[in-house]
């Protein structure tokens, strides 16, 4: 059924191509039975491309120089073809250029074998490729290290996570007296039970590789003539899909190897979908689209990944909206909404831009005589005004430095206990907020800390320096947004990234040293090439062990260059120049700022970067990253072009279109308020402020609480004030790298009805409900103050009519205005930022 | 000469080498062979449904209490052992009560741990894994009110009293990524003449009528936004504000964390120290509903006799201990609550064998012991064996992972279970050594 309506929309389209190409145009094919798959793109009068592969007719200027068989020619004979492609009743050719078809590659078990590996899916991390294997038996994750796999083949024995040493019985996968019984034969094909199920038949391709394999001996083979024969990247051909369900589109993929050469590697990997709900992909590489949404679609192969973005879209709308770019950063959101057929929402209002802003810039919600300025000014250029406004602010550096306190995790356990040192901390990061200083500086002085640095104290959580391997995954979360942890123990499971790549980091960790006492210790390295003194470890003691080869590793930067120290020279020094240098140091960073003023990362979770988990606009992600480079990665100029943007200014109000759009921007999403800028607000709008205990037994804290006045987003000791509004509102208590969690909890909805935050400043003398009714106020002045307070925006007739209406009802006027306010702060349009 | 320091110890050339050696190969040092691997892993594939415990009750003794003048009394104690009411079991002078009850209660006197520290060590205590700053892990408490979900509006999960200082232990009895609902609930010290649970009863101000007159009002100022924005976290926040309402209005919940309800009588029983009224509390919360309640009321590291231990163990730390859980036997077991809740009374690591310059015995995780009992378990028996100074496990090594598997069995919870992290990184609930999966303790059952 499915396949009758796809073959009428082909058929549809077929009648309306203007144009049809073949991809690729030009080819240049190499050795014995070399082959390249071909597609035939029709161009339609919209501008849009579709694959006629399918329906198309391929013909060889010369019927002799190979094959073709459903749009792949393997090529039989050197010298120049040309390939003919008719589809819709235009055509299109390609020029094939064969050459050393005689020539047969010698057998290479990193290529042959591993290929078959990845394609039938047995060395995929929910299979062999797992952390520990399957059933005993472990393959490296997409056959990432070839001669493991073949050892395990070859050899046998059970793999341990943290030992070299092969565990059990070792027996061999393959039979050499008795082939057709290999294990990794009959497995495959069911002949033995095989909780992996079939992989192939008998009468395969496949099948009868192997048997051949292990009839020649086994052999290892070729390595594959070094570093050039290594593939270093998978292309996937079209770069985006963007169809409706039931369209179809082949892949085509290469591979580029390190030498610069490139192969046909279209059916030579495994294809799978990362959301069949959406697209579906079969083993040969054609996509189809099911229903909409966004997914991808992954290919692996050579240890490698590759992945296309897919977007199956509903129904074209027929007037796309004109929408102007303010900036780089309209062009890129602006371009994949129109390609998705998503229109952006309108302009954000005034108020609710001015409450945005406010709250992303400054951690505050504006005050009511500054909301009403604002509403009222007819100036076309406020929006930009406001915004010069608020980053010269002092508020700016308050919230700033709040933020870069949760990164850096400035509290005082995760910095060593002692108070002064805290605030030493704290004082360094909001200089480099105040003076916005390079990130760079920053990055280096924080993770090349040395001596009594205020940044050293981080190294010194419980006046205790960590393990090396969690000093150094907290700095690449932090600065890189990846996540090496996982390959502490074991290669990464979904990444290229192995153990050895992970220990060969912390080497650069591994010469750290606290010396003095308490509290005057320093932080240093031991120095490269001396010795301090008789009775001390020579530097040998202090390398870094690898878990599994139990020998010391020598620090290693990631591309795998070993790093040579003159006398003298500190490791982690080199460490932050690489890192600083690095291009995922300014995406993970932009990445990081973008997030906090959408409420996601372009890469999201923001440090969470791995080619599983890809960003969502790519190119917009690179621009930013230039950006920030250019403007010497200073904060400001990023968040000044973020929030300049017309996206960035949409309102929240979805359309037809874009209600259920959650990654493209085309409307503001409401973001849960951050804890303590929600308790800095109900301080705000009520006109109580909160007063901030220390939650802990110790004279030594500066008498119990924090100054009168201190707003909660300036407690730069947050883990000593305890109050179960942060708990429950999701403040991180920053001994690991922190992730907020704002969503909503049962203790916030019984905090909000019973609570003391919401219940007890209601009606405070001097507070601001309180005050006016003192006063003599009327009811609507203040309603007004009340919603421009908590809103930036005056109530509706209707909402002010009802409010009255409600007041009046009440017991007394007082009790009607105390719960009018609570309702203000009790609102999901307060708690949250939109 | 420089005093080189990493770690609260000064580090010595052997220690040096120590460290690079523990670095290297602490997982495969555990003094567990592959056969005894390849048993646990075979042992799981057996029947994996339990009892029908509802409850359990930790007893938390922070700090690490010396085993050996406790549940595994030994020739280096200052203490002497005495009978039990069980036939060949003894345990320290210190606890005459508990011993007059030891066939309500099995000690197991093999346990063996991770966490030379206290942090780490509570993390490993709390969760059954290494502390690992790029996850956080479930505790306990959170995967058994996962897995038994909440009764009666009640929470499932509960730390009485909660920290004041020290918080970082209590993010390792958190619910991590399983999720805010499976977070405890944070109750405050009731031994405290102020105690009260704000958040569960609606302040004094707030009558009927107000309440019927916020919610008018916020109806009113929402309406115009929620229209504009429907969102999934609206109707999230709403559901919780729906049993907001409903633990605030239904008696049993506010009661329940009333300790005025209780004689006087029976509130001096239990001691009126945080230990006493927060088991007293413990048993409250898990009659009308909770599934699980760390009994946290020896805070700040009480156990922690760095200095003076047998007058610390003597003076102050068995006696609220041995009163305690004492009667908190005796009350369950009055109220038939005894054989559907689990009890266990644990640190998070044992004491040195020897004793310190200061008279104080240091931290020491390979070895120490643990009560536990009720919910079904079989008592009156020890279960494994230290060497003569408790220092080394000899018998029947015992990990965080089979106590947590015994626990699940108890509840009719699945311990070979795994859950997946958000980053899909798949994590056993109940973890042993060397990755294995945990194993119910076989005596008990």
């Amino acid at each position: 059924m499915r396949a009758a309506v796809w073959l009428i929309a082909a058929l549809a389209m077929a009648q309306d191509a203007v144009s049809v190409r073949v991809v690729p145009e030009k080819v240049v094919l190499s050795g014995h039975g070399a082959s390249q798959q071909f597609l035939v793109m029709g161009r339609y009068a919209d501008g849009s491309e579709r694959d006629l592969t399918e329906s198309a007719t391929l013909r060889l200027s010369d019927a002799g120089a190979g094959e073709i068989r459903g749009g792949r020619l393997i090529a039989s004979r050197d010298g120049a073809v040309k390939i003919t492609a008719e589809a819709a009743g235009r055509r299109a050719s390609a020029e094939v250029m064969v050459m050393r078809s005689g020539e047969r590659k010698p057998f290479s078990f990193p290529r042959d074998m591993v290929e078959i590996l990845t394609r039938r899916g047995c060395n995929g991390s929910g299979c062999h490729g797992g952390v520990k294997g399957q059933g005993g038996f472990k393959l490296s994750d997409n056959g990432i290290h070839p001669k493991e796999d073949y050892r395990w083949i070859v050899e046998g024995g059970q793999f341990q996570v943290l030992s070299g040493e092969a565990a059990g019985e070792k027996r061999p996968r393959i039979d050499r007296a008795n082939p057709e019984q290999s294990l990794l034969l009959v497995k495959a094909t069911m002949e033995a039970t095989h909780g992996g199920g079939p992989r192939f038949r008998k009468d395969s391709d496949d099948y009868r590789a192997i048997l051949n394999w292990v009839r020649e001996g086994a052999a290892y083979g070729e390595e594959g003539s070094g570093a050039a024969a290594r593939v270093t990247r998978l292309e996937i051909y079209p770069g985006e899909i963007v169809m409706k369900p039931g369209e179809k589109q082949r892949l085509l993929v290469t591979a580029h190897y390190a030498s610069g050469a490139t192969e046909d590697f279209t059916h030579k990997v495994l294809y799978a979908s990362n959301d069949t709900g959406v697209a579906r992909v079969d083993a040969g590489g054609v996509a189809e689209m099911v229903e909409p949404g966004e997914t991808a679609i992954q290919v692996k192969a050579a240890g490698r990944t590759g992945r296309v973005g897919v977007g199956v879209i509903g129904k074209a709308t027929a007037s796309y909206p004109r929408v102007s770019a303010n900036n780089f950063i309209d062009e890129e959101v602006l371009a994949k909404l129109r390609r998705f057929h998503i229109a952006p929402s309108e302009l954000s209002s005034d108020g609710e831009f001015l409450r945005r802003v406010c709250l992303d810039l400054t951690g505050r919600v504006p005050p009511p005589e500054r909301a009403r300025e604002f509403l009222a000014s007819r100036d076309p250029d406020k929006r930009r005004k406001v915004i010069e406004a608020l980053l010269d602010s002092p508020e700016y550096v308050d919230y700033w430095s709040f933020r870069l306190s949760d990164l850096f995790r400035v509290s005082i356990f995760p910095v060593g206990i002692n108070p002064k040192w805290t605030q030493d901390y704290y004082e360094w990061i909001r200089d480099a907020v105040e003076r916005d200083r390079p990130y760079t500086e920053v990055a280096k002085e924080r993770i090349g800390a040395q001596g009594y640095s205020p940044a050293t104290r981080h190294y010194l959580p419980y006046l205790v320096i960590p393990p090396p391997e969690n000093m150094m995954g907290e700095q690449m979360r932090v600065f890189l947004g990846r996540r090496f942890d996982c390959a502490q123990c074991h290669d990464h499971p979904y990444e290229e990234w192995t153990q050895d790549q992970f220990w060969g980091l912390t080497a650069f960790f591994g010469p750290m040293f606290k010396l003095g006492g308490n509290p005057n210790s320093v932080i240093f390295d031991f120095p490269n090439g001396k010795e301090l003194a008789a009775d001390v470890p020579s530097p040998v003691d202090l390398r870094v062990v690898h878990p599994r080869t139990k020998k010391p590793v020598e620090p290693e930067l990631l591309d795998g260059t070993k790093v040579a120290f003159a006398e003298n020279e500190f490791p982690r020094g080199k460490l932050s120049e690489w890192v600083t240098k690095h291009p995922f140091f300014a995406e993970a960073a932009v990445n990081r700022i973008w997030s906090l003023m959408f409420g996601r990362g372009i890469v999201d979770p923001v440090d969470d970067f791995r080619s599983t988990n890809p960003p969502t606009h790519p190119r917009l992600l690179a621009r930013l990253a230039e950006e920030f480079r250019r403007g010497d990665h200073r904060f400001k100029h990023v968040i000044r072009l973020i929030v300049s943007s017309r996206v960035y200014q949409l309102s929240g109000e979805a359309n037809e279109t874009n209600a259920a759009d959650r990654i493209n921007y085309s409307h503001a999403l409401p973001r849960p308020l951050d804890a303590e800028v929600l308790l800095d607000a109900i301080a705000d709008v009520t006109g109580v402020r909160e007063r901030f205990v220390v939650g802990m037994n110790r004279g030594e804290w500066r008498g119990g609480k924090a100054p009168a006045g201190t707003r909660a987003i300036q407690l730069m000791e947050g883990d000593i004030y305890a109050t179960p509004f942060f708990d429950a509102y999701g403040r991180p208590n920053r001994f690991s790298v922190p992730e907020r969690d704002a969503s909503p909890k049962l203790a916030q909805a019984l905090h909000v009805l019973a609570g003391t935050t919401y219940n007890d400043r209601l009606w405070a003398p001097g507070s601001r409900v309180y005050e006016m009714h003192r006063r003599g106020a009327s009811d609507g002045e203040i309603i007004e103050e009340v919603y421009l307070a908590a809103f930036a925006r005056k109530a509706s007739e209707e909402e002010s009519a009802a409010i009255e209406r409600l007041i009046a009802a009440s017991e007394d006027r007082e009790q009607g205005l105390r719960d009018f306010l609570w309702a203000v702060i009790s609102s999901r349009e307060f708690a949250e930022n939109h | 000469m420089y005093l080189l320091k990493r770690g609260c110890l000064s580090q010595t050339r052997d220690d040096w080498g120590r460290r690079a050696f523990l670095r290297a190969g602490s997982l495969s040092l555990l003094g567990m062979n592959l056969a005894d691997a390849l048993r646990l892993q075979a042992a799981t594939g057996t029947a994996k449904k339990g009892g029908k415990a509802k409850a359990c009750i930790l007893l938390f003794l922070e700090g690490g209490p010396a085993q050996m003048d406790t549940f595994d009394p030994k020739p280096n104690s200052s203490f002497r052992p005495i009978a039990t009411n069980v036939a060949g079991i003894q345990v320290s002078e210190l606890l005459p009560k508990l011993a007059k009850r030891m066939d309500k209660l099995a000690l197991i006197r093999s346990m063996s741990s991770f966490g030379d520290d206290h942090p780490q060590a509570v993390h490993y205590a709390a969760t059954g894994h290494l502390h690992n700053p790029a996850m956080q892990f479930p505790s306990l408490g959170a995967v058994v009110g996962k897995e038994l979900g909440s009764a009666n509006s009640m929470p499932p999960y509960a730390i009485v009293p909660r920290w004041e200082s020290g918080r970082q232990y209590q993010e390792y009895f958190r619910s991590a990524f399983l999720g805010p609902d499976y977070d405890p609930m944070l109750v405050p010290d009731p031994s405290k003449e102020n105690f009260e649970v704000t958040d569960l009863s609606l302040p004094k101000s707030v009558s009927k009528a107000v309440v019927e007159n916020r919610r008018a009002f916020l109806e009113v100022v929402d309406r115009g936004y929620r229209t504009k924005m429907a969102s999934a976290e609206h109707a999230k926040m709403d559901k919780f504000t729906q049993n907001a309402w409903e633990m605030l209005l239904t008696p049993g919940v506010r009661d329940a964390f009333d300790l005025s309800k209780e004689s006087q009588k029976t509130r001096e029983a239990y001691g009126l120290d945080p230990v006493g009224q927060s088991l007293l509390l413990a048993r409250r919360l898990v009659e009308a509903g909770t599934r699980f309640v760390t009994a946290a009321g020896f805070h700040g590291n009480s156990w922690d006799t760095h200095s003076n231990n047998d007058a610390g163990h003597r003076d102050k730390l068995t006696p609220p201990l041995d009163r305690g859980l004492s009667t908190l036997i005796d009350d369950m077991r009055a109220r038939g609550l005894w054989e559907e809740t689990i009890v266990i009374a644990m640190g998070e690591f044992g004491r040195t064998p020897e004793i310190n310059p200061a008279l104080g015995r240091d931290h020491w995780p390979r070895c120490w012991a643990l009560a536990l009992g009720g919910g079904g378990l079989k008592t009156g028996q020890v279960i494994g064996a230290s060497d003569e100074r408790a220092a080394n496990v000899v018998d029947r090594k015992t990990s965080i992972g089979d106590l947590f598997a015994t626990v699940y069995k108890a509840m009719g919870i699945d311990w070979t279970a795994e859950y997946m992290t958000p980053v899909g990184r798949p994590i056993k609930i109940a973890n042993s050594f060397d990755d294995a999966t945990g194993e119910p303790v076989r005596e008990l059952f």
